[in-house]
C-alpha cells in the first residue's frame, strides 16, 4: 500500500474534479496547438484542408480523452502500467510483422479510423512502467545491479524493436526518456558514467580506426556517418532540409516576414514543411520572436510539469510527471535542434505542432497523466 | 551510521510497567524511520531533478541563442534563391550614349533532374534524349535509374527547349532560372563590354559576373540590386562604334594586316565615342584564352588599344614639335638643320630611305618626318623637361580608362633615360605606349592644350584636366598636322570637307629576342578633325600591313592606316554631326556670282 492512497482523504471526487485539473497548463497545451493550427493553415497556402482541419478535429478529440484520463485516479493507472506497457509491445511486434510501410519504414496500424503509431503510445507506456517499478522497488535496492537491468531491459527491448522499423529518432527519445527516468529515479550516477564512458569510447575507437588497418566500419558507412553528421557536405543531397530550414529561418530574422508569406515553405522549397520542418515556416513568418514564443511556450509546460512533480510526495505521480516533461521536452529539444543544424535530421515531429493523428493523441493521454496526478496529489 | 533501535529497552520496560502495548513503540519508531528514508530518497530526487533542470536550462538557452544567429544571420543565399523574379532583373543594363543597348538580360533555365521524383525514368530519357540529341540516351537511363538524387542536365536552354521537356510531363525533370547576360549587338563594342559568366551557380538561381571590360569593371555597380534599373551609361555611340568596326575590318582586310585598332575619342570630353580592336570576338560566347605558347596578343581577346603598347614611331614627334614651341625655343618659321651625319655615342641617327632634307622649318621637319630634325629639337629641350611633358601627357602610367584590361597596358619606358633616349623617344622609338595613350596626347593638342583623360562614361561637359601646353604651341601643332595631310606624308588623309590633320608613325616591330623585324611593322595615324576647331582625335594602328601599289610592296602608314583613317573619317564625321564645310581661308580665291 502506498503512502498515496491512505492520504488522499482531500481529494475532489465527482465531476468536481474538472475544477481541480492543472488548468495553466491546459491552457498553454490549448496555444501550443493553436500555434499548430495556424502553421497549418499557413503551409496549406490559407487553406484548413488537408491539415490544420484535420489537426484541430483530433486536437478536439484529445482534450476530451484527456480529460477522462485526468478524472480516473492515478493510482489506477498505476496498477495498469505493466499491462499498457504489455499492450504497446505487443503492438510493436504486431507492426513489424502486418504493419503498414510508409516512407520506407514500418510504423503503422491501420485501425480503419485513424491510424496507430505503437511506438508513440510506448514514448508513454514505457514512462508509467519504469515510473511504477521504481515506485514499487524499495528505495535501498535502487542501485543493484540486478535491479538496474531490469529497467535496462524494459527500455531496451522497445528501443530495438523501433530501431528496426527503422525510426531512430523515436528509438534514441525512448532511450533517452528511459534514461532519464533512471536518473531521475536516483540510480546511483556511476552507471550513467559508465554507460557515457563506453559510448564515448565506442565513438572514439570506430573513428580513430578510419584509414587504419582495424578499420571497424566501411568505408560507404563512414561516409554515411559523415553526410549524417554533417549534412553540408551534401547540400542537394541529404543535407537538402537542412540548408533551406536554414534559409528559411535566417529569412524570418528577427519580426519574421509576416503570416503567409513564408517564401521557403510555401514555395515547396521544404519537404515535410507540416511535419518535421513546421517550425521552418513558424521562423520565417514570425521570426525570432515567434520562434522564442513558442520556445517559451514549451519552456513553460516543462516548469507546470516539475511544479505538478514537486506537489506530489507520491513516488509515481512525481516520476511519471517528470518523465513525461522530460518526453515532452527531448521531442522539441530534438526537432528545433534538427531545424536549426545544430543535430542531424532524425524524423522527430514537433509536438502539439507537427501534423500528425498518433502523436498528438498520445501527448494529450500523458498530459491527462499529470492532470490526474495533479487531482489527486495527497493534500 | 547510528540507528535509533526500534524497540529500546528502556522505553519497553517503562511502558510495560505502565501496562502500555510495547508494540506501539515498535511501530511508531518504524514510521519514523520510513518518514526519513522517503525525506532522503526525495532530497536526492530533488538533486537529481536540479541536474534535469540545469540541463533543459542549458539546452533551452542553446536553442534560444542558435535561433538568435540564425535570425540575424543575413543569409546570402536567401537574397538569391528567395524569388526567381526579383534576380531576372538585377544586374543593370548598359547603354550607350544615346540609350541603345549594349547589354542587357535574357531569362534562360537549366534543366536538372531528381531521379526520386520521376514517374517513368526510361520514358524521361528517351524523351529528353529527343529534345537534345547531343545526351546519351543509355547514360541518361543509368542515371535515372541509379541511387543518384540530383543530377544537372543542361546549364541553360532556350524558351522552345523548356517547352519541348515540360511536354515529357516526368515530375523528375525540374528547371531553375537561369538569368543569361545578352549582348544584342553581337560582336559590337566587344573588347569594351568584355563579357559575364556565371559565378557560385544553384538550383534556383546562378550569379551572373563580369569576366571582363567594364563588366567586370563596374561589376560592383552592375550587381547592386539597388541599381537594378538604373542602367550604365558609355560614353560609346553604338553607329559610330559599327561603323568603324565594319571600316576598319574591311581596311585590315585589304591592307593584309593582321590586326587593327582604332579609337574615337571627343578631345574637349575625353569621351571615347567609339574604339575598336580586331580581330575581335561575340561577348556573348567568349572564346577561351589562348592555351600557353601561344602569343596572348594574337588572340582576339587582346585589346590592342589599351593592352597591346608598341613603339609607334613618329607620331610622336609632334610632340617633340609642340614642346620646343611651347618652350619658346622654335617657332613653326624656325629652320632647323637636319643634314647627317647624326651621332649620339655611337649610334648613327638616319631618316627614312636614307633622304636629306637639309635645311628645313619645323613644319616641315613634321610634313616630311625627319628623324634628325625632331631630334635635334629634342637635344634642344633636354631629356629632363622631355620627360616631364611627356608624363604630364599621361605617358608613363596605365591609361585611366575604366575597362579592367586597361590596368594591364603599362607603358615601357627605357630605364636609363639618357641622351640617345631623348632622341629616339622624340621620334617615337624607344617608349612603348598603347593606342590609348597616344590618344590622349593628340587630344591636348587638339583641345588648345590641355590634358584630358580618357573616358567609357558619358560626361556632361568638358572635363579638362592641368594645361600642358601654351593656347600658342597647341595651335601651330595643329597647323603642322593639317600640313602633314595637305602636304606630307598622309596625303591619302583628304576628305573632302572635313580637314584633317595628323601625323603618320611607321615603327618597325620589334623582335622578342631582341632587334626589329626588316618587314614587319606598326603603322599608326594619328588624327585630328576638323582641323581648324578639332572636336575628334582618331587613332588608327595597323598591325603588319603591306599593300602593293605603283608595283612595290608598301608598309608606311601613308600608304595603310592613313586610307582608312580617311575611310574612317569620311563615314563617321556625319554620324558624328559634323558637316562638310570648307576650311577658312581655302574658299579665298573663289567669288559668289549669280547670274
Amino acid at each position: 500500500m502506498s503512502y498515496l492512497e491512505y492520504s488522499v482523504k482531500s481529494t475532489p471526487s465527482g465531476l468536481r474534479k474538472i475544477l481541480y485539473m492543472n488548468w495553466p497548463l491546459t491552457l498553454l497545451l490549448i496555444s501550443v496547438a493553436s500555434v499548430g493550427f495556424l502553421m497549418l493553415y499557413s503551409v496549406a497556402g490559407g487553406s484548413f484542408s488537408p491539415w490544420a482541419e484535420p489537426q484541430i478535429k483530433r486536437f478536439a478529440v484529445g482534450l476530451a480523452v484527456m480529460t477522462v484520463v485526468a478524472l480516473v485516479p492515478i493510482w489506477f493507472w498505476r496498477n495498469m502500467a505493466v499491462v499498457a506497457y504489455s499492450i504497446s509491445l505487443l503492438l510493436l511486434v504486431f507492426v513489424e510483422l502486418f504493419g503498414a510501410v510508409g516512407m520506407g519504414a514500418q510504423r503503422w496500424i491501420d485501425l480503419g479510423f485513424m491510424r496507430l503509431q505503437p511506438s508513440e503510445l510506448m514514448k508513454i507506456t514505457l514512462v508509467m512502467l519504469l515510473a511504477a517499478y521504481y515506485d514499487w522497488l524499495p528505495g535501498k535496492k535502487t542501485s543493484r545491479p540486478l535491479w538496474v537491468l531490469i529497467p535496462v531491459l524494459i527500455i531496451l527491448v522497445p528501443t530495438g524493436l523501433v530501431l528496426k522499423q527503422p525510426d531512430l529518432g523515436t528509438a534514441i527519445l525512448l532511450l533517452a526518456a528511459g534514461g532519464g527516468l533512471m536518473f531521475l529515479a536516483g540510480v546511483h550516477w556511476a552507471y550513467f558514467a559508465a554507460v557515457i564512458a563506453a559510448g564515448v569510447g565506442l565513438i572514439t575507437a570506430v573513428f580513430k580506426s578510419r584509414g587504419t588497418d582495424w578499420q571497424l566500419l566501411k568505408d560507404y558507412q563512414f561516409r554515411r556517418i559523415d553526410t549524417f553528421l554533417d549534412p553540408s557536405s551534401d547540400p542537394l543531397g541529404a543535407g537538402y532540409h537542412i540548408t533551406q530550414s536554414k534559409i528559411a529561418l535566417g529569412s524570418g530574422g528577427w519580426s519574421g516576414r509576416g503570416f503567409m508569406q513564408g517564401t521557403q515553405s510555401r514555395l515547396n522549397f521544404l519537404p515535410e514543411k507540416h511535419t518535421d520542418f513546421i517550425f521552418t515556416t513558424l521562423a520565417e513568418e514570425f521570426g525570432f520572436i515567434g520562434g522564442f514564443s513558442l520556445l517559451s511556450l514549451y519552456a513553460l509546460i516543462i516548469v507546470f510539469c516539475i511544479v505538478t512533480a514537486l506537489a506530489t510526495r507520491d513516488r509515481f505521480s512525481s516520476l511519471v510527471t517528470m518523465g513525461i516533461a522530460l518526453n515532452f521536452f527531448l521531442f522539441f529539444a530534438v526537432n528545433m535542434s534538427m531545424v536549426m543544424g545544430l543535430a542531424p535530421v532524425v524524423g522527430v515531429p514537433l509536438p502539439m505542432v507537427s501534423y500528425g493523428g498518433s502523436a498528438m493523441l498520445v501527448l494529450m493521454v500523458a498530459f491527462g497523466l499529470v492532470h490526474s496526478a495533479h487531482i489527486h496529489r495527497p493534500r | 551510521m547510528i540507528r535509533t533501535p526500534l524497540r529500546p529497552l528502556a522505553r519497553i520496560l517503562d511502558a510495560r510497567a505502565k501496562g502500555e502495548n510495547p508494540d506501539l513503540i515498535e511501530r511508531e519508531n518504524i514510521r519514523r524511520r520510513h518518514d526519513e528514508m522517503q525525506d532522503r530518497a526525495r532530497a536526492r530526487a530533488e538533486g537529481r531533478l536540479l541536474v534535469l533542470g540545469v540541463f533543459f536550462f542549458c539546452a533551452f538557452s542553446v536553442v534560444g541563442a542558435r535561433m538568435g544567429i540564425l535570425a540575424s544571420s543575413e543569409a546570402q543565399e536567401p537574397m538569391a534563391s528567395a524569388t526567381g523574379a526579383a534576380i531576372a532583373t538585377q544586374r543593370a543594363d548598359i547603354i550607350d550614349r544615346e540609350g541603345r543597348l549594349l547589354a542587357t538580360n535574357f531569362e534562360t533555365h537549366s534543366l536538372y533532374a531528381q531521379p526520386p521524383l520521376m514517374v517513368d525514368p526510361v520514358a524521361a530519357a528517351e524523351g529528353l534524349a529527343r529534345v537534345f540529341p547531343d545526351l546519351d540516351k543509355e547514360r541518361l537511363i543509368r542515371d535515372f535509374t541509379g541511387k543518384r538524387k540530383f543530377i544537372w542536365i543542361k546549364k541553360r536552354i532556350s524558351p522552345e527547349q523548356k517547352q519541348a521537356v515540360h511536354d515529357i510531363g516526368d515530375p523528375g525533370l525540374l528547371f531553375g532560372p537561369r538569368e543569361m547576360r545578352l549582348y544584342p549587338n553581337g560582336q559590337l563594342a566587344a573588347h569594351i563590354l568584355g563579357g559575364a559568366g556565371f559565378g557560385r551557380e544553384g538550383v534556383e538561381a546562378a550569379e551572373v559576373i563580369g569576366v571582363a571590360g567594364v563588366e567586370k569593371q563596374f561589376d560592383g555597380y552592375l550587381r547592386d540590386p539597388a541599381n537594378g534599373d538604373k542602367p550604365l551609361q558609355l560614353s560609346l555611340d553604338l553607329t559610330v562604334q559599327a561603323a568603324m568596326e565594319q571600316v576598319l575590318y574591311g581596311g585590315m582586310k585589304i591592307m593584309n594586316a593582321k590586326g587593327a585598332s582604332a579609337v574615337l575619342m571627343n578631345v574637349h570630353t575625353g569621351e571615347v565615342v567609339a574604339a575598336a580592336s580586331l580581330p575581335s570576338f561575340d561577348p556573348n560566347d567568349r572564346p577561351r584564352p589562348p592555351a600557353t605558347g601561344f602569343d596572348p596578343s594574337d588572340s582576339p581577346l587582346f585589346n590592342r588599344y589599351v593592352q597591346g603598347v608598341y613603339e609607334l614611331g613618329s607620331v610622336f614627334k609632334i610632340f617633340a614639335a609642340a614642346q620646343a614651341v611651347d618652350l619658346g625655343l622654335v617657332n613653326s618659321e624656325t629652320v632647323i638643320d637636319t643634314s647627317g651625319p647624326m651621332r649620339i655615342g655611337k649610334f648613327p641617327i638616319g631618316e627614312f630611305n636614307n633622304k636629306n632634307y637639309g635645311k628645313i622649318s619645323v613644319a616641315d621637319v613634321i610634313v616630311h618626318s625627319s628623324n634628325r630634325g625632331t631630334g635635334r629639337l629634342a637635344l634642344q629641350i633636354g631629356s629632363e623637361r622631355q620627360q616631364q611633358f611627356l608624363g604630364s601627357l599621361g605617358m608613363f602610367d596605365p591609361t585611366p580608362f575604366e575597362i579592367v584590361e586597361a590596368a594591364g597596358g603599362q607603358p615601357l619606358k627605357p630605364k636609363n633615360w639618357g641622351e640617345l633616349s631623348t632622341v629616339t623617344i622624340s621620334y617615337g622609338h624607344g617608349l612603348s605606349t598603347s593606342p590609348m595613350h597616344l590618344a590622349g596626347g593628340y587630344a591636348a593638342i587638339a583641345n588648345g592644350g590641355q590634358y584630358v583623360s580618357p573616358t567609357i562614361l558619358k560626361q556632361k561637359g568638358p572635363q579638362y584636366g592641368p594645361r600642358v601646353m601654351s593656347e600658342n604651341a597647341a595651335q601651330q601643332a595643329r597647323m603642322m598636322l593639317r600640313k602633314v595631310v595637305t602636304s606630307g606624308t598622309a596625303s591619302f588623309g583628304e576628305v573632302p570637307g572635313y580637314a584633317v590633320g595628323g601625323k603618320t608613325g611607321t615603327a618597325d616591330k620589334p623582335k622578342p629576342r631582341g632587334g626589329y623585324y626588316e618587314d614587319k611593322v606598326i603603322a599608326t595615324f594619328s588624327s585630328i578633325f576638323p582641323a581648324n576647331d578639332p572636336k575628334y582625335v582618331l587613332v588608327v594602328t595597323l598591325d603588319e600591313p603591306w599593300i602593293v601599289a605603283y608595283g612595290e610592296k608598301r608598309r608606311t602608314a601613308g600608304w595603310t592606316a592613313v586610307p582608312v583613317a580617311a575611310e574612317l573619317i569620311g563615314r563617321v564625321a556625319p554620324l558624328l554631326g559634323l558637316r562638310p564645310q570648307l576650311e577658312p581661308g581655302q574658299g579665298a580665291g573663289y567669288t559668289l556670282t549669280s547670274n
